[in-house]
């Protein structure tokens, strides 16, 4: 086949392939899912998050188990958002030898029930005394936070309100005498600081809603003391596109990693797979004999191995990486189409022109590489498409038993976390149905694409 | 000569079950001979505890001599090559050997006692669930196939390719997630509530626990079933013979069923066979979501108990069975396609 035939069959197929419908509408959802590997980077609300997915640190400043944010819009009581608050005063004093530097954070507290937690992060050198307190829409003042605290050299210092301030959460309701209801086990240092107060009256988790300011001050004593950066976090009830699971990951961030994994598990498994298969069935039928026959009993032995099991306890023994369940996968997929390309082979054998070219002295290699294979190109296509999904639900499923490459994140292992962190149970649909829905929605798409072209390649299936 | 025929098969199929064991058998030696040392060492230290009274040298040299004893007992003295293919043998005979922690229900630490109480289960399960599809997709199919292009075939075409890449375990979370704990009209796995119910009720709480799982698979399963029908009916309905019928004046339902059907069912009852096979291979997990005390829970059991012996056994189980099912079918293939009985040939 000659480069200006190829160009012309390609052109052929590509006016027939147009007339599908649902061949054009997997060819968009592929561009799609190629935009997402692509513009991946840009995508990530976590830059991070394909390295550092099973690093808790990494994910500790989310709140753990929200919903996703769009949630907001079906519910009648409004949860906070998960946000990074701006800087909106920045001063610095000297008294001294002595530096203060204050910060103050404005925070728009317009929900109904109050954010899981307040995080301030800084970095710098040597230490300082930080005091933080917070300035409520009704006038009121809680100290929050006031301690001398070293700055870490590798990572930056990290102050969880919720966790840090209880006492002073507590102290602030006991000078208004309203204890009443709460003990210092159930309060949330949170809902106290965004709940109205009333005097002597038991306390209620109503919100107050407004304009909250948040003051950091850092007091330095030495000279070798600086602050090189600072930011506060609101970490949410709801949280991102997709909410994040029990360990604080967001899972929006893992579903788009997960793309390219799978692109490349489904991809690279059907391009070998059917290349060996496409090869192999030729070659069976050109060579015929009893060389046809022994790689057809060695073809039944491979058709009898029940792949999944197989791969399962290859994979609790072995251990193997990503790449190493693909080669597996493709070990074992190859026999596919070898039954229908044998056939057509058999078939394409016959040709006069290949009598012709055996006559003129070509090798067995030519014949079958340079007229045999190319002929059967746009039905290897098409067995790729449908081999897509099959090689990612294996992955998914391996992933599911534990079994997963621990370096990559992939949707199955995503699916693993939630059924092992009880999602069914807590009902966070959010961190079930995203990963799967992923997983069935490449499936489809390959789908789209393949069946369109069975549809073209075999007369027969069209309709009367 | 068809028993010549089903004979042939048998020993075909029982000739590559051989080879594959075998190639287990060399593919695990290692993994396999590692658990059995363990094993044999916590016997010895067993017996030790119930002998007292020996002193350091004594019970040195009882342990070595228990250890040689034990080595030579499961040939582990001998070089590898007789190693791999005693273990195959041994396989092939069913000695799968014991669990490591693993029990049968009834207390066994046997691995075929342990395996072979799961069959049935996963069979009960698997098998109904086909059974309901193929019902279905078969219905389905034909409807697909009488208007070929119309809105039904267009749209259930559609759905084949929506659920060709789901898998069959995420969908039964989302069920279990919806229809066990969300709204509970259904439980959330298991075989059955505990304690079982006795007599009559006990049949219709197996059926109750069977529905959500089942759901699952005929929900994925029938779209498939029905779009091969289509296509195997559709390559009929455009044979000479059906058009003679035709011309002939016979009713359509008629042709449908008397003359198409009898053609299509040899392809369509293979082709269902081997969705089954391949769906009892390829959902083992999806019984480990609703706890279904089957074969493909005992995977994951055994992979959480890191239990090789029981992993291995099941291993040699489920291929046996799926060899069985493929050589059933070529049977059944031939038993309703007159050709191949001629032949004598699959």
């Amino acid at each position: 086949m000659s480069w200006n035939d190829m160009k012309a069959s390609t052109k052929d197929f590509w006016s027939e392939f147009r007339k599908v419908k649902s061949g054009i509408v997997g060819l968009i959802f592929l561009g799609v899912f190629l935009f997402i590997l692509i513009f991946e980077p840009l995508l990530l609300p976590f830059s991070e998050a394909n390295t550092r997915w099973k690093d808790i640190t990494y994910w500790e400043d989310n709140p753990a188990s929200a919903a996703p944010q769009w949630t907001n819009l079906f519910t009648s009581k409004k949860r906070a958002v998960s946000e990074d608050l701006e800087i909106s005063e920045i001063e610095e004093k000297k008294v001294g030898t002595i530096r203060i530097i204050e910060e103050s954070f404005i925070y728009n507290y317009e929900y109904d029930v109050a954010p899981a937690d307040l995080v301030f992060r800084a970095s710098g050198t040597g230490s300082a005394t930080f005091i933080i307190s917070i300035e409520r829409p009704d006038g009121k003042t809680i100290d929050l936070f006031r301690k001398p605290l070293e700055l870490p050299a590798d990572r930056t210092l990290r102050i969880a309100i919720d966790r840090s301030s209880k006492n002073e959460a507590l102290n602030f309701l006991k000078s208004f005498n309203a204890m009443d209801g709460v003990t210092a086990q159930t309060v949330r240092t949170t809902d106290v600081i965004f709940s109205q107060v009333e005097k002597s009256l038991s306390f209620k988790p109503e919100p107050l809603k407004g304009e909250y300011r948040i003051k950091v001050s850092m007091i330095l004593q030495k000279e070798a003391d600086t602050i090189t950066s600072t930011g506060m976090k609101i970490a949410g009830r709801v949280h991102g596109i997709l909410g994040t699971d029990n360990s604080k990951r967001d899972i929006w961030s893992g579903v788009l990693a997960g793309v390219k994994w799978a692109m490349l598990i489904g991809l690279m498994t059907a391009l070998i797979s059917v290349s060996i298969g496409v090869i192999y069935g030729v070659m069976s039928a050109y060579l015929g004999g009893w060389k046809d026959s022994l790689m057809q009993r060695i073809f039944e032995i491979f058709i009898s191995v029940p792949l999944l099991p197989v791969l399962i306890v290859m994979s609790a023994v072995f251990k193997p990486s990503i790449w190493v369940i693909i080669f597996i996968m493709s070990i074992f997929y190859w026999v596919g189409p070898v039954k229908t390309v044998r056939s057509m082979g058999l078939q394409i054998k016959e040709e006069t022109y290949i009598e012709a070219s055996r006559a003129l002295g070509a090798s067995n290699a030519r014949i079958i590489f340079k007229h045999m294979v190319p002929l059967l190109i746009p039905y290897a296509f098409a067995s790729m498409a449908l081999y897509v999904p099959g090689a990612i639900v294996v992955e998914a499923t391996l992933s599911l038993l534990g079994l997963g490459d621990p370096n990559i994140v992939t949707w199955g292992q995503i699916l693993q976390d939630a059924h092992r962190g009880g999602a069914m149970l807590s009902g966070m649909w959010w961190w079930v149905v995203p990963p799967g829905m992923a997983i069935a929605f490449m499936g489809m798409t390959f789908a789209f694409v393949g069946f369109a072209m069975d549809k073209i390649l075999n007369p027969k299936l069209k309709t009367r | 000569m068809f028993w010549k025929y089903i004979l042939k098969r048998l020993i075909y199929g029982l000739l590559i079950y051989a080879v594959l064991i075998f190639i287990f058998s060399s593919l695990f030696n290692t993994v396999m001979e590692q658990t059995l040392r363990g094993q044999i060492e916590e016997e010895i230290r067993a017996e030790i505890m119930s002998l007292d009274s020996l002193n350091a040298q004594q019970t040195q040299s009882f342990i070595e001599n228990r250890r040689a004893d034990k080595y030579s007992q499961y040939r582990l003295d001998k070089p590898i090559f007789e190693r791999v293919i005693w273990r195959t043998w041994s396989t092939l005979t069913l000695n799968l050997g014991r669990s490591s922690s693993i029990r049968s229900s009834a207390g066994d630490r046997s691995v075929w006692a342990i395996v072979s109480e799961k069959i049935p289960r996963t069979l009960l399960l698997f098998s109904t669930a086909m059974f309901v599809d193929i019902i279905i997709g078969i219905w389905l199919g034909l409807k697909k196939a009488q208007k070929a292009g119309g809105v039904l075939d267009r749209s259930t075409s559609v759905g084949t390719m929506v659920v060709f890449g789901m898998p069959s375990w995420w969908l039964g979370m989302i069920l279990i997630m919806f229809f066990a704990y969300t709204i509970k009209i259904f439980p959330s796995g298991g075989l059955h509530t505990t304690p079982p119910p006795e007599g009559i009720a006990n049949f219709f709480d197996l059926i109750y626990h069977l529905a959500l799982p089942v759901l699952t698979l005929v929900v994925l399963g029938f779209w498939g079933r029905a779009f091969l029908t289509r296509n195997i009916v559709l390559g009929i309905l455009q044979e000479d013979y059906i058009m003679a019928a035709r011309a002939r004046g016979i009713p359509e339902r008629k042709v449908l069923y008397g003359h198409t059907m009898r053609t299509a069912a040899p392809p369509i009852v293979t082709m269902s066979l081997l969705a089954l096979l391949a769906s009892v291979s390829g959902n083992i997990v999806f019984e480990g979501i609703f706890n279904w005390p089957g074969m493909g829970n005992l995977f994951w059991f055994a992979l959480q108990q890191n239990d090789v012996p029981v992993l291995m056994g099941n291993l040699a189980v489920t291929t046996a069975l799926y060899i069985g099912g493929l050589v059933l079918l070529d049977l059944v293939y031939g038993l309703l396609d007159p050709r191949i009985k001629v032949g004598g040939r699959a």
